[in-house]
């Protein structure tokens, strides 16, 4: 079952292309990666997914329904069934982690209060922050606030959840442990998962499906699950990439 | 040329945004916590009192000692309470409280908000389906429309405080005196007057201060330069408004 699916997406910054040609399924159910250096839009394509960027031109559409031909109203609908973690968390700052979990459900649920907060309490335990419900973000590691946006994005338990660099600034063992985290929600819930990542460990531990933009094509190179992409792709770049190897020329000029 | 393109689309874009959430929040479908709501008023009415204590017994001190000068050459000094009176609570506690009041709370709602823009915090709360301008703007807002009024006869009590000091000081008038030449001179009209200015103040300081903060550059100097704009927009906006209100004073007749 097809939940979300991205067709011929083409991204700008002003007048600038940054991507064109961007076409992918996600599958109920899998974790998908989008791949590439930095700077070829990776994150842009999330903002495009989640609502907050309109593309220049192409479609993002959720079971079937085009988001950006949307009026508002459904726009907010199909809001409701995803979920996000910021690469920076984004964790509301004046707000517990209690609260900052409390407030999807206040947003897309139809729970009390004391449902809320027992639902907020069982998230938050869920990714071991249970003592720390009352905690502010400002009183957290890197690595607690990327596990209270975790939280954060999965206590409404929606079908699908976007994760922008997990991983990032991460020590190996909270990176591994928050792999871990995805892996037990796919199982839990039977969310599907996109997420934007640099980490190889994680890449090839997590992502079943994938697809690699290229900042000097400026269009998907390669399409597939990072384990198959690191063994058999056939674009110079990929292979480079997935098995940190010298880049070609060509790419090396680009990103010098 | 089109009027169209004469105007600053987003500015309008933004106060017309505002003005809708306001209007769906005043038939009941108000969208931010009451906590904040709280939080922000105590911000910018109880911790503000010392700040508008001082500067406004100061200021009307210095009315007084203006005054006095002049009017002690006619030996009518006892008139130094009208002076002050009728320029604290027509101008200078509206403006003065307004001025202190962008300086620290508008500044407050620039950095608080330019800094959520900066942490991707705001887009967080678009990606929920909750617009920022209800759940950030409005709160703020409101909170200055509810607390400036009652700041402001906070502020003539301590400027006529004030000039009551000077006064006896100076041209030894007795409180009571004072007291009565300051009910004498003083209209509904003065205080109606001042009482307007406060709330349109009020506004336009929570307006400018959480639209420099919601179109801030995502980094730090953005959050610098946010505070920097609302500060120096809204005391230019002061500045204007109050001659607006002036001429409009003039032409009433109040």
């Amino acid at each position: 079952m097809t939940l979300l699916a991205v067709d011929q997406l083409e991204m700008r910054f002003g007048e600038r292309l940054i991507q064109t040609g961007v076409s992918f399924q996600v599958e109920k159910g899998t974790i998908f990666a989008i791949m590439g250096g930095s700077g070829c839009g990776k994150s842009t394509l999330l903002k495009h997914m989640v609502g907050l960027l309109p593309p220049a031109a192409g479609s993002v559409s959720y079971n079937g329904v085009d988001y950006w031909q949307c009026e508002d109203a459904q726009q907010a609908q199909l809001r409701a069934g995803f979920g996000m973690l910021f690469q920076s968390a984004a964790l509301w700052s004046s707000m517990t982690l209690l609260e900052n979990v409390c407030l999807p459900l206040e947003q897309h649920t139809t729970l009390d209060a004391t449902q809320r907060d027992r639902r907020a309490r069982e998230a938050l335990e869920w990714v071991a922050l249970g003592e720390f419900a009352d905690y502010f973000p400002s009183d957290l590691s890197g690595g607690m606030k990327k596990r209270a946006g975790l939280a954060r994005a999965i206590a409404a338990e929606p079908p699908l959840l976007f994760l922008d660099e997990p991983s990032a600034g991460l020590d190996p063992i909270s990176s591994k442990r928050l792999d871990d985290l995805v892996l037990e929600i796919r199982e839990r819930t039977g969310a599907a998962v996109v997420f934007v990542s640099h980490e190889l460990p994680s890449l090839f531990e997590i992502a079943d499906d994938g697809i690699f933009l290229d900042a000097q094509s400026k269009h998907p190179i390669a399409h597939g699950s990072p384990r198959a992409l690191r063994d058999s792709a056939e674009h110079p770049t990929v292979r480079a990439f997935l098995r940190r190897e010298e880049p070609p020329q060509s790419a090396l000029a680009n990103t010098l | 040329m089109q009027l169209a393109a004469l105007l600053p689309i987003r500015p309008v874009t933004y106060l017309g945004h505002v003005l809708i959430s306001a209007a769906a929040g005043a038939a009941g479908r108000w969208r931010f916590r009451a906590k904040d709501l709280g939080q922000i008023v105590a911000d910018c009415s109880a911790r503000a009192v010392p700040i508008v204590t001082v500067v406004n017994i100061l200021v009307g001190a210095i009315l007084a000692f203006v005054g006095a000068v002049q009017l002690i050459k006619f030996g009518a000094g006892i008139y130094v309470a009208d002076g002050v009176a009728i320029a604290v609570a027509r101008e200078m506690a509206a403006i003065i409280t307004a001025v202190v009041m962008a300086g620290r709370t508008g500044a407050a709602f620039a950095a608080e908000i330019a800094t959520m823009q900066a942490n991707e915090e705001v887009d967080a709360l678009e990606v929920l389906g909750i617009d920022p301008v209800d759940f950030l703007v409005l709160p703020r807002v409101l909170a200055l429309l509810l607390m400036m009024p009652l700041l402001f006869i906070y502020a003539c009590v301590t400027g006529l405080f004030g000039g009551m000091v000077v006064a006896a000081g100076m041209l030894n008038v007795s409180a009571v005196a004072y007291v009565d030449r300051v009910g004498d001179a003083l209209s509904w009209g003065h205080l109606g007057l001042g009482l307007s200015k406060s709330l349109v103040f009020g506004a336009l300081i929570g307006l400018v201060g959480c639209y420099c903060g919601l179109y801030a550059k995502r980094n730090a100097a953005g959050v610098g330069v946010a505070t920097t704009s609302a500060v120096v927009v809204s005391i230019v906006g002061i500045i204007v408004l109050d001659a607006v209100f002036a001429i409009c004073a003039n032409a009433l007749d109040i």
